[in-house]
């Protein structure tokens, strides 16, 4: 048997490898293999006071904690039946823009481009358009002065509570962000449209779309979970839809749903179910790109992170622009028994948290199905769906190309440093 | 002269932590100098190391560093060395130091004129988990010395 073997991926947030052993010219076996080692979250949330988990989660990803909080919030103020007010939530969907912002713009150039480009890294992609890679520096400092102005800092930020905030921010730094988040919303329409031209590699696969969808607002955080195959779960009903197991192979769990499938969360997913909900600056950006809904294209997820950073930028300024914080910063809890689910569209899609508490307000059950524990099954689906192509090329390329289409996917395997090392066993062609 | 005295490291990862906890000792032993620069402390900056030099006239970094000398050892890179030193990961995502300086000057020319040191403290482990191996702590003295030694130079 021959092989294709990337011990350790590399522009992928944390530590993964890939392996696809070919015979007779036929991909027979492919494993994304997650060796970054368990980190038993949701056991040692255990025992854990209700208000320590939104910090506590949002260890779990440095690019996407503010997820993270969301999810658990949400789920813990289901438990205890709270409602949080109005100005609460629009400015967890300001806290969300700004998460938005910089995960999109990272990954949109720094970590797929090159890959499109043909260049190795982002370092070479700057070298050869460095007012592309400034750009997207500033676009994505933006997003993180976002977050710094609402929790004092811009990875693992604070002030995010069950019940909504331990205070109101400033309006005057947040205000002060206009004239740049102005920048950023021009910026990402032309992010848009340098997005339509970047040489997509052919690919389109049947997915299984799944996403929050709400009738009046882009989906993050209300909604039912919507599948484009046409059913709608409530967030309550979601573990009976869709499961997670443990991969022998693997330090992650796999998602499926319940008759067996894989499926596809993100921003493709997001796009294709929710564009009627986009605000205008993006729809106007998805409507002047006259792209063909549904984008069935896994690199095309990258046009689909573009038009959701308009709308993200646009959303900012409109919350920023009606902030005028009045009354308790958060609710009161009355602590009781119970149990809730919460789930949030992170950036690189659903995001869903179970909590039991007991009556003083102690976590006595933790559940957590990130966004790429559910998309792993489905990545190595699509590699089986490219090997036919992969199985004729030389091996680098061969390789590389597996690799790209990891990439695309944008996989947060969890926040640690990696680096690349690559085996590579002889693979002649077929 | 904007200087800025800036320890990188991560606490939770072992010996990655010497950065942060050598700049901890200086500032500890030599509050005088300490004074007169800002001093940052930053858990893996990445790429807001861009941010954290803007304005800047000088920086010494202090940083752990894998390398094949034994854990412990404490070296000190010029300005030029630093600037000669090319990466050899790929990886964009884990932004290191010597990345993202390379990355800086390239896209910003005004950041060549910021004159980077880099004190490195050869680490000899960096799994999970906080705490220093004996050889990192003894050496931490030796670099916050070095790093007294550098900012004065600076003055």
């Amino acid at each position: 048997m021959k092989t294709i073997e990337v011990p350790a991926l590399a522009r992928v947030e944390g530590e993964g490898g890939l392996y696809i052993g070919v015979k007779d010219g036929q991909v027979v076996e492919i494993r994304l293999d997650i060796y970054e080692p368990p980190r038993f979250f949701e056991g040692f949330l255990v025992g854990r006071y209700l208000q320590e988990v939104p910090d506590i989660t949002a260890r779990i990803c440095g690019i996407c904690p503010v997820a993270y909080q969301m999810s658990s919030v949400i789920a813990l103020e289901k438990a205890l039946d709270v409602e949080v007010s109005p100005q609460v939530y629009a400015l967890r969907r300001l806290m969300y823009c700004g998460e938005y912002i910089e995960s999109h713009a990272l990954h949109i150039y720094l970590l797929q481009a090159p890959d499109l480009l043909g260049q190795p890294s982002a370092l070479d992609l700057a070298a050869i358009a460095p007012e592309v890679v400034k750009n997207a520096l500033r676009m994505k400092k933006i997003g993180n002065e976002v977050l710094k102005a609402i929790g004092g800092r811009s990875v693992h930020p604070v002030n995010a509570c069950v019940g909504g905030w331990y205070r109101w921010p400033d309006a005057a730094p947040l205000q002060a962000l206009l004239p740049e988040l102005e920048w950023g919303l021009e910026a990402a329409k032309e992010t848009v449209r340098w997005s339509l031209t970047l040489p997509y590699p052919d690919l389109e696969i049947d997915y299984e779309f799944v996403a929050i969808h709400h009738p009046e607002e882009y989906g993050v955080m209300h909604g039912d979970v919507s599948s484009s195959k046409g059913n709608k779960t409530s967030v309550a009903d979601y573990e009976m839809r869709y499961f997670e197991e443990h991969v022998q192979r693997s330090n992650a769990l796999h998602g499926h749903t319940a008759y067996g499938g894989t499926y596809l969360v993100g921003p493709l997913a997001r796009l294709n179910l929710n564009h009627d909900q986009l605000l205008p600056a993006a729809k106007m950006a998805l409507k002047d790109a006259k792209l063909k809904l549904p984008l069935k294209n896994p690199y095309k997820s990258l046009i689909a992170r573009a038009i959701e950073l308009v709308n993200f930028y646009e959303e900012a300024i409109q919350i920023i622009k009606a902030y005028q914080p009045a009354g308790p910063a958060h609710a009161n809890l009355k602590l009781k028994t119970g149990e809730g689910c919460g789930m949030s569209e992170a950036p690189r899609g659903l995001l869903y948290h179970r909590y039991k508490i007991d009556e003083q307000g102690m976590v006595k059950f933790a559940k957590i199905v990130p966004p790429t524990a559910q998309n792993l099954p489905r990545i190595e689906a699509d590699l089986f769906a490219l090997a036919p192509k992969l199985v004729k090329m030389e091996q680098e390329q061969a390789t590389l190309t597996a690799e790209h289409l990891v990439r695309a996917y944008d996989p947060c395997i969890s926040c640690a440093t990696h680096f690349l090392k690559l085996k590579i066993n002889d693979i002649g062609p077929a | 002269m904007n200087i800025l005295i800036l320890g990188i490291g991560q606490s939770l990862r072992g010996d990655d932590a010497a950065g942060l906890e050598a700049v901890r000792l200086w500032r500890e032993k030599f509050p005088q100098t300490a004074g007169t620069v800002r001093v940052e402390l930053s858990e893996f900056p990445g790429l807001a190391l861009l941010d954290l030099l803007e304005g800047m006239d000088a920086a010494i970094i202090v940083d752990a560093i894998q390398s094949s000398a034994s854990a412990g050892t404490v070296i000190c890179l010029t300005p030029d060395e630093l600037a000669g030193f090319t990466p050899e990961t790929g990886s964009a995502h884990g932004w290191g130091v010597a990345e993202t300086l390379q990355l800086g000057r390239s896209l910003h020319p005004s950041l060549a004129k910021c004159r980077v040191a880099l004190i490195g403290i050869t680490g000899g482990q960096f799994g999970m988990g906080a705490g220093l191996s004996p050889e990192v702590r003894e050496a931490l003295a030796k670099a916050a010395n070095m790093l007294e030694s550098e900012v004065l130079s600076l003055h």
